[in-house]
């Protein structure tokens, strides 16, 4: 009973969450929700193997481009500031 | 187990359409249990309601605010609140729990919270959009074998 109350009030109260490069971390597991969402509703059939496979597949464009995204701003901040 | 589509032919579509939409929004993925799309309505029911527990949980509930301080282009109505109602009508339960400002919170737990939230509500939304189009074309298919 009290594990369940300590868990419910772990939702009244924010996380501390810093201004960090591993604040970007955050992006992966929204990243995924979107990911899994768009699947489910997109493939004909779902098969377990075929989910996982196209999932995963859509999961890792979606980084790559977070990633590239990321690299062309910062070139760009570079190129602007020098 | 007979299939609602069976139920539901001609005019009678005119109540599943709503009813699936509506049954998607109240519990995410129950309109796609409605028309027999079961492991669809599991991924979509676990992942939408882990999205938005994740947004709480760096948040807090305090992230889900019916109500702006500052009055923009839709009054003193939160944007984010728009979004964060598709998730379920039960929404607004936790927005009266905060409309008092019991629950602040600031800066980028704030920003996750809302993201988290929001997103999860505008997935849902596709998914019921799709529900709904699927339970007329499995109409329709019905139809047009008879």
């Amino acid at each position: 009973m009290l594990s369940l109350l300590n868990i419910l009030a772990s939702f009244t109260a924010p996380e501390e969450i810093k201004m960090n490069p591993q604040s970007l971390l955050w992006a992966l597991p929204l990243a995924a929700s979107i990911a899994v969402i768009y699947k489910a509703i997109k493939v004909p059939k779902i098969t377990a193997k075929h989910f996982i496979k196209d999932t995963g597949l859509l999961f890792i464009s979606i980084v790559a481009f977070l990633i590239a995204a990321s690299i062309v701003l910062i070139i760009v901040a570079q190129l602007a500031t020098t | 187990m007979l299939n609602i589509i069976d139920k539901f032919s001609g005019k009678a579509q005119l109540i599943l359409l709503p009813l699936v939409t509506a049954a998607g929004w109240i519990v995410p993925g129950a309109g796609f249990w409605i028309i027999n799309e079961k492991k669809r309505a599991a991924i979509v029911f676990v992942t939408i309601l882990i999205t938005f527990l994740i947004g709480i949980y760096a948040g807090s509930i305090g992230v889900i605010d019916a109500h702006s301080d500052t009055p923009g282009l839709l009054g003193t109505t939160n944007p984010w609140f728009l979004a964060q109602i598709l998730n379920s009508p039960l929404i607004l339960f936790i927005s009266n729990a905060t409309a008092a400002g019991s629950y602040p919170v600031y800066g980028k737990p704030a920003e996750i919270g809302q993201l988290y939230t929001s997103i999860s509500g505008l997935l849902n939304l596709l998914c019921i959009l799709n529900c709904a189009y699927l339970a007329h074309v499995k109409c329709a298919e019905k139809e047009d074998n008879q």
